[in-house]
């Protein structure tokens, strides 16, 4: 564990107004990483506090928000007043970073047009995250994760694999959560740490973040495929052979894409005379089989367990790994020597375990400065409201 | 003015998807990024793809694009030496071996700060550095099994989905992220750093609140298209073969005005509709009456007439409906790029626009191999015509 005096980002103030998971995620990413975080809050606090999932047993404690709102402060602010507008700005006059995500329509009556910003704070890093960005057409248009997965491309290609041949005129299907909003999150935090590193030469500046761009940029392979004369289909898209394999107690998943894989995976399944067939040693040959090869290698994982198949297969170098469930990844022995998770205070719901951070710096796990903040326990009455 | 990384420099080792996508941002944002390759192990998009119908190698190459390429041979000695005076005169080293390689390479951290004391050292993996799993070889759809994201995403009733380049690419976005804050703290206290990023812990990133879930002892399960709370919430079908249409109802006030689009005003007063959770406990019934209107437009059609009534809904578009889109176009996050030959294509932004600098995003197309050994050994590290010479014929340079 390191001491949060030397955090990357030690000393570095944010403030964000986030009534989504985007804006959330930008503060929590920079917030992890040794900025101190505020979140600035309408009366009542942010939508985000009601937002499901909700922790069981707890009086609608969301868990979404306490993980989003993990070590920030938080702080109450009536942008609706003159009173709550001029705290804003005096809180925004010691920011380096203002994460934005109030609809653009709304920000002038508040004091939050990118001009307003400007104007009051020249050295101020002003992030606008929003679902189609500040800028552009369709700049005014909602949306929800659902939607802002099928505008920027994955939506349209999933599921693929063993999902969409066992449904094939399903819809296609979302992936989990706020994929899309948290890759709006992650380029927003992406943008402010650019932004501030030319603030020496440059000053502060306006950021402008679409979720939407955000989640195409991480689907840019589909792009790529396009101009080199494919277009990608959740059907197609799938692997000749491997994918998802059923198990007597679970899911696998198996991906062999060179030689020394295959090899290492025949020799898994037992090395059977199908599998020993020379035309298979070339992966051409192997893809046009893919699906009889598959019903084999089906035929033979479903009757065993899974953690017989990964011991085995990753002791051949078979990249092979287990569907983890969330207690999985939970209990999960690496992650634990990792420090993946936390145990922090969440206010009606107890000491939980919580995820950190994906990465490591000099050797060592971050560490959270808390859970989730009670609305408004910071400046609160710097905030022009009664304690 | 200077795009904002302008005066960084990158050594990148990177190989594969995650890496070069994070070196990829970078360079876009102005860093100075040297792709280390050689000869004996061409990267992928050097070489044919037939998987994906492509017989030759990549004319463009979206993640080796503004990147300069150098031949280095890291199997001999003096690959090593020539790498090290590479990373000398660099800000970041980044690195996608598995971990141990650059260890035993003798470009590890250590080694790497004997030349250079601040430098910054990006390590990607599939499980990180450390850690029983550490010597684990993963790809994308392996990071999201073990991540917990292929198991939480797929209809409720069916089997877990397996996570694509989605994946790879948030790792490397997430990379990106961690090697500007520790620039960030170099500038503060001169103090260089070791970042070491776990693929599937950024798997995990993704859901968070679900792992959170689990801890307090709960069982959290996979559930499609639904919404907790939301419903209509979904993809429904709109008029054509294997068109779709995603639609997200948040209020009674929008469900209100949706029931008059979809010419059921009677429905908005229905009292198996009329508050969020009735609708949400009819949600199927719902569906059905919802597709039955969908069914009858093209999708962008039908979200323009929700979005103008105030309801989040969007076509699911298809690749080339993305690439061809305006929005996207005047915001760059599409881009046209020229091939070698003149031919225009489609290639994805720097997912920002910054109100100040010089513009951001793809300045170059895909370098040839070693295309930039003249500027980087010669102009950089000041190698004479014959010094270059020798280690080309000793197959150091190749």
């Amino acid at each position: 564990m390191q001491d949060v005096s030397n955090f990357p980002l030690t000393g570095l103030r944010v403030v964000a107004r986030a009534s989504g998971a985007a804006a959330a995620y930008a503060a929590r990413l920079l917030g992890t990483m040794g900025a101190e975080t505020i979140l600035l809050e309408p009366p009542g606090g942010s939508p985000l506090r009601r937002e499901p999932p909700y922790i069981d047993g707890s009086d609608g404690v969301s868990a979404l928000f306490a993980y989003l709102a993990a070590g920030a402060r938080s702080s109450v602010c009536d942008l609706a007043t003159e009173d709550g507008r001029a705290a804003a700005t005096a809180m925004l006059s010691e920011a380096d970073i203002f994460i934005d995500d109030t609809p653009l329509g709304e920000r002038e009556a508040l004091g939050l047009d990118e001009a307003a910003i400007a104007r009051r704070h020249p050295d101020l890093i002003h992030v606008s995250l929003l679902p189609f960005g500040a800028f552009g057409p369709k700049a005014g248009w909602k949306a929800e994760e659902i939607n802002l997965q099928h505008a920027s491309g994955e939506g349209n290609l999933l599921p693929n694999g063993l999902s969409v041949e066992l449904f094939p005129d399903r819809p296609p299907v979302k992936i989990y959560g706020h994929f899309a909003g948290l890759q709006g999150g992650i380029a927003a935090a992406l943008g402010a740490l650019a932004a501030l590193w030319a603030r020496p030469e440059l000053g502060g500046q306006f950021v402008d973040i679409a979720s939407q761009d955000a989640a195409l940029a991480v689907g840019a392979f589909a792009i790529q495929r396009l101009g080199d004369g494919s277009i990608e289909h959740r059907v197609e898209r799938s692997f000749r052979y491997g994918g998802v394999l059923p198990c007597a107690d679970g899911h696998v998943e198996l991906l062999t894409l060179e030689q020394r894989q295959w090899e290492g995976l025949v020799k898994l399944l037992g090395e059977p005379e199908w599998a020993l067939d020379p035309a298979l040693s070339d992966s051409l040959e192997r893809s046009r089989q893919g699906p009889a090869i598959n019903a084999k290698i089906r035929e033979w994982a479903r009757v065993r367990k899974v953690e017989d198949i990964v011991r085995e297969g990753q002791a051949l170098s078979v990249p092979l790994a287990k569907y983890y469930t969330p207690a999985e990844v939970v209990r999960d022995p690496h992650e634990k020597v990792r420090g993946l998770f936390q145990p922090v205070a969440v206010d009606g719901a107890g000491v939980l375990d919580l995820l950190v951070s994906p990465f490591h710096f000099d050797g060592a796990p971050l560490r959270l400065r808390g859970g989730p903040p009670a609305l408004g326990e910071y400046g609160r009455a710097a905030a022009g409201l009664e304690a | 003015m200077a795009k904002p990384l302008s005066g960084i420099r990158i050594a990148d080792f990177t190989v594969h998807n995650a890496g070069p996508f994070c070196t990829h941002l970078l360079s876009q944002l102005g860093a100075e990024v040297i792709k280390v390759e050689s000869a004996m192990r061409p990267d992928a998009f050097r070489k044919p793809h037939p998987v994906y119908g492509r017989m030759g190698p990549a004319t463009f190459d979206q993640v080796a694009s503004t990147k300069l390429s150098v031949r280095l041979n890291l199997k001999k000695p003096e690959g090593i030496a020539l790498s090290k005076r590479l990373v000398a005169i660099s800000d970041i080293a980044a690195e996608s071996f598995r971990p141990g390689v650059v260890g035993r390479l003798g470009l590890g951290y250590e080694a790497l700060k004997a030349v250079k004391s601040d430098i910054i050292m990006l390590s990607v993996s599939s499980s990180g550095q450390v850690g029983p799993d550490s010597h684990f070889a993963g790809y994308a759809p392996l990071f999201g099994a073990w991540g917990g994201l292929g198991e939480m995403t797929g209809y409720d009733d069916g089997p877990p989905v397996e996570m694509r380049h989605v994946m790879d690419h948030t790792v490397g976005m997430n990379a990106a992220v961690a090697v500007l804050a520790a620039l960030q703290r170099r500038r503060a206290t001169g103090q260089g750093g070791l970042v070491d990023v776990s693929a599937r812990e950024v798997a995990s990133s993704l859901l968070g609140e679900a792992l959170l879930l689990a801890a307090a002892g709960e069982e959290p399960h996979r559930m499609g298209n639904d919404h907790q709370l939301m419903a209509p919430h979904g993809v429904y079908p709109a008029e054509g073969d294997d068109r779709w249409l995603s639609i997200a109802v948040a209020s009674d006030t929008e469900w209100q005005a949706m029931a008059a689009i979809i010419g059921r005003a009677e429905l908005a007063s229905d009292p198996r509709f009329a508050s969020q959770a009735a609708r949400h406990a009819n949600r199927r019934e719902l569906d059905e009456i919802l597709s039955g209107w969908t069914v009858t437009l093209p999708a962008d059609a039908a979200a323009e007439r929700l979005q103008a009534a105030g309801i989040a809904a969007h076509a699911s578009w298809t690749t080339p409906e993305i690439a061809a889109d305006p929005h996207l176009h005047a915001r760059r996050a599409i881009v046209d790029v020229a091939e070698p030959d003149g031919k225009i294509r489609a290639a994805v932004g720097v997912p920002m626009r910054l109100s100040k600098g010089a513009e951001i995003g793809i300045h170059r197309g895909t370098p040839k191999l070693g295309e930039h050994e003249d500027y980087v050994f010669g102009e950089l590290l000041g190698m004479t015509r014959a010094e270059r010479q020798a280690l080309e014929d000793s197959e150091v340079i190749y």
